[in-house]
């Protein structure tokens, strides 16, 4: 059985368009195929990154500045992925 | 970003009668061609590339919301209208409820901030669940007005 950890990582905006609502829906459909827990956080709000009205209420403009914060046993995996989705501006051209 | 800065009052809806989501679509890109904000002759464009975006994966964003949207060159600045279905659509919603609230949106292609203002104030108003509540039982269009215009005027939470 892992252990429960908790992880954070700083992320940019990169994509032109800002996190719209297939680039909410993508962060959903990603954190939900793991354990861990995570929130974003945009200035002093934090939201669940699993529903897309909460994450596009945070009206993530490109160039805004995210935090990540996980916790579970996947906590670092779930980062890594879905820092790896926004700063590949989720496939967008 | 207000409300009244991207719905068209007269393009407000309170009764879609669509089962479906290419009717319900219709219905909402019609009500905009009656309220004369988009040409006659772009409305079949405009839901054909519509239906292209939810193809990339359904607008239908949970809580029995939907907020189906494209970019189109035939409109100079953000149009938007809104509609209630009370019996609900099916949207093919991430969490697979069917849709009661439609957040219809056709940006000009060049700007994406307002497109994202505006979800952002969708969104930002729909986390109130009185507001969504009263909304969903919305029976005229002056209902959905009146529920815009407090939203506006920040009546509700959040």
């Amino acid at each position: 059985m892992s252990d429960i950890i908790r992880a954070t990582r700083e992320v940019a905006v990169t994509n032109e368009e800002g996190i719209h609502a297939r680039a909410a829906t993508l962060i959903a459909e990603l954190v939900r195929r793991f354990d861990s827990k995570v929130e974003v956080i945009k200035d002093d709000e934090r939201v669940e990154s699993t529903d897309v009205l909460q994450v596009l209420s945070l009206g993530a403009a490109h160039g805004s500045k995210l935090s990540l914060e996980a916790v579970g046993g996947d906590a670092e995996e779930v980062l890594d992925a879905l820092a790896k989705l926004i700063s590949d501006n989720f496939s967008e051209n | 970003m207000k409300f009244a800065d991207f719905v068209s009052s007269e393009a407000v809806r309170a009764d879609l009668e669509a089962h479906d989501k290419e009717g319900a679509i219709r219905e909402m890109v019609q009500a905009l061609l009656d309220a004369g904000r988009i040409e006659a002759d772009e409305s079949e464009s405009i839901v054909k590339a519509i239906l292209k975006r939810e193809e990339l994966g359904s607008t239908g964003i949970g809580r029995g919301v939907a907020v189906p949207h494209t970019k189109h060159p035939s409109v100079d600045r953000l149009v938007g209208s809104v509609a209630v279905s009370s019996k609900g659509v099916d949207f093919a919603s991430l969490d697979g409820e069917t849709v009661q609230l439609f957040f219809l949106l056709i940006s000009p292609p060049d700007r994406p901030g307002d497109h994202l203002r505006a979800l952002e104030n969708i969104s930002r108003q729909l986390r109130d669940d009185t507001f969504c509540k009263f909304l969903q039982q919305a029976k005229s269009p002056e209902d959905i007005k009146q529920l815009l215009e407090e939203a506006d005027n920040n009546q509700f939470g959040s």
